[in-house]
This record gives C-alpha cells, sequence and structure tokens, in this order.
C-alpha cells in the first residue's frame, strides 16, 4: 500500500494553502481558472519565467518538500503525471515559426515545450538529483504516475516520492479541445454543470501533490489500488470496476462514498451509470467536476479530495449526488460488517479512458 | 523477480527498414545522414538530417492505413510494433490479455503538422481531421487501439529520454507482476517544430555530426522508431531470446534546462544507479552506447561522467553518427542495437571521428569488430536533465 503522507492542491477552489470547500467558487466564461497563490515560496525571478503549469506545480510541490525537509525527509524521486505541460509553450513557439518564417527565433518556448518542464523545474529547484519521470498518457497520466510511484517504493520501501497531477488551460490548446467537443457550447456556470444534459464539459486545471512511501504511522490515508482501462464502451468499464473491488476489499467490507468524476457531458453519463448501478443502492455518491471542471489530470484533484477528507458528514453539500453522509461520531458497526473507511474514485477522460483508485482514509 | 527478456524487436531509420537492414549499414558503416530536399521547411536542403527514406504514402499503403487523421509519426510507430509483435510472435489473445502493457514515447507526435496545428488553435476551421493528434498521447492512444491493449497503457515524456524511459516503466511493470509482457518503444519524425528548435539552440551542426570527436559542431535531426516485446523469463521459453533487460538507473542533473552541468552528475547517477540496479560491477560493462549526440556541451560531460564513473571507461560509441539525433525514438533504436551488440557479439564503428576531445581524451570505436560481450550500457539523456541508462545483457 502506498501511503500519502502529505498533500497540496492549488486549484479553481479555496484549496491553498488550506481548504476551504464550502462555499463553490464559480466559473467565468466556461473556464474554471486556478486561484492562484502568492507563491512566496518560490524564487522571484524564477517565477517570472516560468509558464503556468510550471507555477502551480512549484507552487503545491516546494511547500511540500520544505515541510519534509524540515522533518529530515529526504524526497528520493519526483514523478509526474500531465496532460498538456508545454502544450503551450509548443504553441507559442509554432506562432514564431509562423510569424518569423522560420528565421532568427528565441528558443525560450522550445525550451519549455517539454512536458517534463514542471517534475525537471521542481528537481532543479529544489537540487533533487535522484529518480524523476513524467507520464504524459492523457487522462490516465496522473494514474500511471501513481503506480510508478508504487513500484518504485517496493523497489525500495524506505523511500519517499513526490507524487503529482497538473494541467493548465492555455488559450490555444483550449481550442483543439474545443473544436473536437470536448467543453460546452453554450454558456454555462459551474453550480449547473450536471443540470444541462448537453455534451461537453467545463475545461478546468489545477496542481494536485502528495508525499508518499510505505510507512502507515502518521500517514492521512493509504492507497489500495489503481487500475487502468482503455474503452468506448460502458460494459466493459463496469466489468473491470467489478473487478477491481473484488480484488481489493475483503469480503463483507464496504465502501463509505463513491466520488464520481461525473462532469456534465451526456455522452459520458452512461459510464458513470453503468458503474453506480453495480455499487450499493444505498452508497452515497459525490462529484468534483464542478470545483476542478475538466482536465487530463482532474483525477489527482479528486485523490485529493478523499485524502483530506475527515470522512462523515464533512464533507461540502454541493458535492453530494445522492445519499447521506452519517454524523461525526454518528457510527454504528454492526457485527460482522467491518466499517467502511473507503473512498471508491472513478473517473473517466473523453469516454476512452478510465480509471478506478480505491483509498482508505483511516486504517487504524 | 523474473528476469525481463527481449523476446521481439521493429525498428526503422534512416538507415533499414528492419533490425537486420539496421545491422547491415551499422557493420558497413554507413551514414544516414543527408542532405534532404524533402521536408517542408526552409532549412531542407541546407542542414543534413536522418530522414527515413520511405514516404509517408508508402508507409500508409504498406500498413493499409487510409483514415483521416494519420500523421508519419503514428505510421513510424505503427510499422515498428507490427514488427516487433510479429518477431515476437504474440498472438491476439495475448494483445488483448490484461497482462499485456504497452508503453510508448513521443516528443513531436502530432506537432509534425505545423499547418494543420495553426489553423486548429486559431479554431480558422471547423477542426481539422488532427484534433486528437496533438496531445502527448496520442501515439500510444494510436497503437493501443490499433492492437486493442487492455493491459496498462502509458506515454512517457522526459524529452530525448523519453523512450529509455519507456522501456524502463515497461520492465518494471514485468518485475513488480503488473504485466507479463510489454511492448516498449519510442517514435519521433522530423518537423518543422524540432528543426526550429534545436535551430534555435544553435546546436544543429551544418555537417554531419561527429560525436566525441574535438571539432563536432552539433547534432543533426533524425527520426525513427524502435519497439520491443519485453516478456518475463518464465513465458519466453521456446522463444527466441535476444538479450536480458539486465537494470536500468534513472537520475536528474537538476542543473539546467537544456544544458548538462559541467561534471555530469545526472549522467553518472543514471549509469551508477543502473549498475546497482544489474547489480553489476564496472569492470562487467563491456561496451557503452553513448547518447553522443555530438554537442559541445554532451561529448564533453558524457565523457567526464564515464571517466567519473569508471575510472578507466569501457568501449563506446554514438550511432548517432549514423543515424542523427532522433528525440523520443533514440532511446529505443538505441537499445536496439545494444541488443543487436549482444546477439552478434559485435561493436559499430562510431563515423566522423578524427581527434578526442582535449579535456577528456576518449577515443570512441572507430572500426566494426567482432568481440565477446556480455553486457552492454545504453545512455540517454534529455532536456530538464532526465537522464537514464539501461543495461543489456547477454541472454
Amino acid at each position: 500500500m502506498l501511503y500519502i503522507h502529505l498533500t497540496a492542491c492549488i486549484s479553481p477552489q479555496s484549496s491553498f494553502p488550506e481548504a476551504s470547500l464550502d462555499h463553490l467558487q464559480r466559473s467565468a466564461d466556461n473556464k474554471l481558472r486556478v486561484i492562484e497563490p502568492l507563491y512566496e515560496g518560490l524564487p522571484q525571478q524564477a517565477l517570472r519565467r516560468m509558464a503556468k503549469v510550471v507555477r502551480i506545480g512549484a507552487g503545491a510541490a516546494l511547500p511540500l518538500i520544505r515541510q519534509a525537509g524540515a522533518s529530515c525527509l529526504p524526497i528520493d524521486g519526483i514523478i509526474i503525471g500531465t496532460g498538456n505541460a508545454g502544450m503551450e509553450q509548443s504553441i507559442q513557439f509554432v506562432q514564431q515559426i509562423v510569424d518569423h518564417a522560420e528565421g532568427i527565433l528565441s528558443p525560450g518556448d522550445f525550451v519549455q515545450s517539454t512536458p517534463n518542464i514542471v517534475g525537471s523545474q521542481i528537481s532543479a529547484l529544489t537540487k533533487n538529483k535522484k529518480y524523476n519521470i513524467t507520464h504524459v498518457h492523457g487522462g490516465l497520466a496522473f494514474e500511471n504516475a501513481l503506480l510508478d510511484a508504487a513500484m518504485q517504493v517496493m523497489e525500495h520501501p524506505t523511500h519517499t516520492y513526490l507524487l503529482g497531477g497538473v494541467d493548465e488551460i492555455g488559450t490555444y490548446n483550449y481550442n483543439i479541445d474545443f473544436l473536437e467537443g470536448w467543453y460546452k457550447k453554450e454558456a454555462l456556470s459551474n453550480h449547473q454543470l450536471y443540470e444541462r444534459g448537453t455534451p461537453g464539459s467545463l475545461v478546468g486545471e489545477g496542481a494536485a501533490m502528495f508525499l508518499v512511501n510505505q510507512q502507515e504511522q502518521g500517514a492521512l490515508a493509504g492507497i489500495r489500488g489503481v487500475a487502468t482501462l482503455h474503452a468506448d464502451d460502458p460494459a466493459p468499464v463496469a466489468e473491470r470496476l467489478g473487478w477491481f473491488l473484488d480484488n481489493h476489499l475483503a469480503e463483507g467490507e464496504q465502501i463509505e462514498l463513491f466520488l464520481s468524476g461525473e462532469n456534465g457531458d451526456s455522452r459520458l453519463s452512461p459510464f458513470y451509470e453503468a458503474c453506480e448501478e453495480i455499487l450499493a443502492a444505498e452508497l452515497p455518491i459525490a462529484r468534483f467536476k464542478h470545483m476542478s471542471g475538466e482536465y487530463p489530470t482532474a483525477s489527482a484533484f479528486a485523490l485529493w479530495l478523499a485524502s483530506i477528507w475527515p470522512g462523515g458528514a464533512d464533507l461540502p453539500g454541493h458535492m453530494l449526488k445522492r445519499g447521506a453522509l452519517p454524523l461525526p461520531g454518528g457510527e454504528t458497526s454492526e457485527p460482522g460488517i467491518k466499517m467502511g473507511r473507503n473512498v471508491l474514485i472513478y473517473n473517466t477522460y473523453k469516454g476512452m479512458q478510465h480509471s478506478f483508485m480505491l483509498l482508505s482514509r483511516s486504517f487504524h | 523477480m523474473s528476469k525481463v527478456l527481449v523476446t521481439g524487436m521493429g525498428m526503422i531509420s534512416s538507415i533499414g527498414a528492419t533490425p537486420e537492414e539496421n545491422r547491415g549499414a551499422l557493420i558497413r558503416g554507413e551514414c544516414g545522414i543527408t542532405r534532404s530536399s524533402t521536408l517542408p521547411t526552409r532549412y531542407a536542403g541546407v542542414l543534413p538530417f536522418g530522414e527515413v527514406k520511405v514516404s509517408t504514402d508508402h508507409l500508409k499503403a504498406r500498413l493499409n492505413m487510409h483514415g483521416p487523421g494519420i500523421t508519419r509519426t503514428a505510421l513510424l510507430a505503427l510499422y515498428a510494433t507490427n514488427e516487433a509483435v510479429s518477431d515476437a510472435r504474440l498472438n491476439a489473445s495475448q494483445l488483448a490479455s490484461f497482462d499485456t502493457a504497452l508503453v510508448s514515447a513521443s516528443t513531436v507526435g502530432g506537432m509534425c503538422l505545423m499547418d494543420e496545428l495553426y489553423q486548429d488553435i486559431h479554431r480558422q476551421s471547423h477542426g481539422s481531421p488532427f484534433l486528437a493528434a496533438y496531445n502527448a498521447a496520442s501515439i500510444g492512444t494510436c497503437l493501443q487501439s490499433a492492437y486493442g491493449i487492455k493491459g496498462i497503457v502509458n506515454t512517457i515524456n522526459t524529452a530525448c529520454s523519453s523512450s529509455a524511459n519507456a522501456i524502463l516503466y515497461g520492465a518494471k511493470l514485468i518485475r513488480h507482476g503488473l504485466a507479463r509482457r510489454a511492448i516498449v518503444g519510442g517514435v519521433d519524425s522530423l518537423s518543422k517544430f524540432t528543426i526550429n528548435g534545436f535551430n534555435s539552440l544553435h546546436i544543429l551542426s551544418p555537417e554531419t555530426c561527429r560525436p566525441f570527436d574535438a571539432g563536432r559542431k552539433g547534432l543533426n535531426l533524425g527520426e525513427g522508431a524502435a519497439f520491443l516485446v519485453l516478456e518475463k523469463e518464465e513465458d519466453a521459453e521456446g522463444k527466441k531470446i535476444y538479450a536480458e533487460l539486465a537494470g536500468y538507473g534513472n537520475a536528474n542533473d537538476a542543473y539546467h534546462p537544456s544544458s548538462l552541468s559541467g561534471e555530469g552528475d545526472g549522467p553518472y547517477l543514471a549509469m551508477k544507479e543502473a549498475l546497482s540496479n544489474a547489480e553489476l560491477r564496472i569492470d562487467q560493462i563491456d561496451f557503452i552506447n553513448a547518447h553522443g549526440t555530438g554537442t559541445e556541451n554532451n561529448d564533453e560531460v558524457e565523457s567526464r561522467a564515464m571517466l567519473r564513473l569508471f575510472g578507466s571507461p569501457p568501449l563506446f560509441a554514438s550511432t548517432k553518427s549514423n543515424i542523427g539525433h532522433t528525440l523520443g525514438a533514440s532511446g529505443a533504436i538505441e537499445a536496439a542495437y545494444s541488443v543487436l551488440n549482444l546477439t552478434h557479439q559485435e561493436v559499430y564503428a562510431g563515423l566522423h571521428f578524427t581527434r578526442p576531445i582535449p579535456q577528456t581524451m576518449l577515443r570512441p570505436v572507430t572500426e566494426h569488430k567482432k568481440i565477446p560481450l556480455r553486457h552492454v550500457m545504453s545512455n540517454s539523456f534529455g532536456f530538464g536533465g532526465n537522464c537514464t541508462s539501461l543495461i543489456f545483457s547477454k541472454a
């Protein structure tokens, strides 16, 4: 099991440095843009040259690395998942090539155009010369990063890794997905995201960072499993979910909350419905895309939410889709049934890439 | 943990469309880097490139891929993957099994289509057929759908070390029991994007590149693809076994976005970690397929890192003198060349070398020789300081 010890998230909500999620921050112009902090911990000169995706990635990661350093916990590697880091700089460079007809060009955009820019900048800023890798497989970029971290701690049981998922809304990369039909054509605010029944979602962005290792003591939460699948039909997805739960839950063990990646896109609803159908009818369901918006590594935002959730009714009301959560202290334990302290996250990106994550938020 | 074995290979580069063709050209010391006249860039005919001498239309016909939205990068990847899969004799049920993984890498992907991309980002049309081709995962997604892969699928991008890390990740999936077999590799095609990018950094050589030579003037860009099939030892019984992937090391130089630190901490640590991962001593490495791009910075720093780790480095050379720097494909192509070194017990000449770098005085191998080889190291270093070394051993 991979344990989360520290986490930080820069998102369109009031999530950084402390989370205050009861009040929903509204989208503007069909976009959920991150609330950028002042980045007091980043060198100001470096900050000016950074693309937004690097600012938010490093901005969320550096406080964790410092906090770990303060408790003498070395970071043994940096593992980043991102769908579109570097894309905006790539497009800026394309613009230069066109504008100057392949003449004298400034290399800055080109150097920042590779997706490993976030992980490599964090490494340079913290002089971390250890394992360093960037997973870019679209909507499964973060899940592959998580699997990678899990394999690293299996090989090196005493190691601690920085694991993160980060993406930005680019002026231009938004246009590519918009033309492909992934965002709503009509004006819509995020508090109505699930009501329209039309194709497309609202675009979002964010950076969620985690310090993970194999030590149970003092952990916020443990990740019990992650599974991924490519499929364009809901049936194999639901079937794989059944397999995933059989493999990771003990006999009689229950899930406490289903955190669903529903994003208001009518074409993707059948995937979420197919998963809901194989889960217990009374299982509470919560949603998060009205907070984060849709982007390739939005599942990292969901994992952040699940790992900071203390359990019970302490969940922002705007997240709950179905069911009721018990009030703190109101939990009862029936004989023979282990209390479910598990959160199941299911997310699909573009109805082609699917992932399940099972997080246990308490294991004492 | 199970041993990870190479049971299939497919590759295409400017010196050949199969591993055998590539080997023949390497033995003969052929250089595929020429002054191309077909690339859609003002540098065509001006700068030399390692272009694959097969047209995009020919690749489409050969692969029977006539649908819209297929890029040259995707075609090169499909071509090499087809060869690798058939070489390893993977059948349809193995390909569709949950324990077959696919890990690919590409730095350019659909960015090879500059004009279409330019129109799409400015919404100048209702969208070209290539909207799904620009993202970083597009090649992996294309291969996943072509083979109906249901297991773990991933795409890695650590710039020029991307496909070395794709191989590393595939090997880890097998070692940890998350896959029984993995199709791993990388691809890149020549594009106006990378040509102008490297040109803006003033590291494109106006002549054929000369890795490790005192008078080197930079790198040449090339294109190609290589994919390997990795299987766990228990499953490889009765199969053709090319080599074992014995170990890997990954480290970051943590210095500068586009150049390596003077002492080469990243390269040194990656090679050192690979040795420790493979449980080998420095004197057990018989040959290094060096990153050796031909730039001022890389070749001197890589030499220093080899001297620092090995004291007296083993035989080494850079096949970039034959095919140029194929970016996202280079780690995989050079892994395939390392496997050829081992299977045929031979090393190939680094081309265009005359004088060693005065500060390090290291000389690459300059002729084809048959020698006993047990362990071969392959280095790949990328922008952002991402350094990876792989070690292949004789099966």
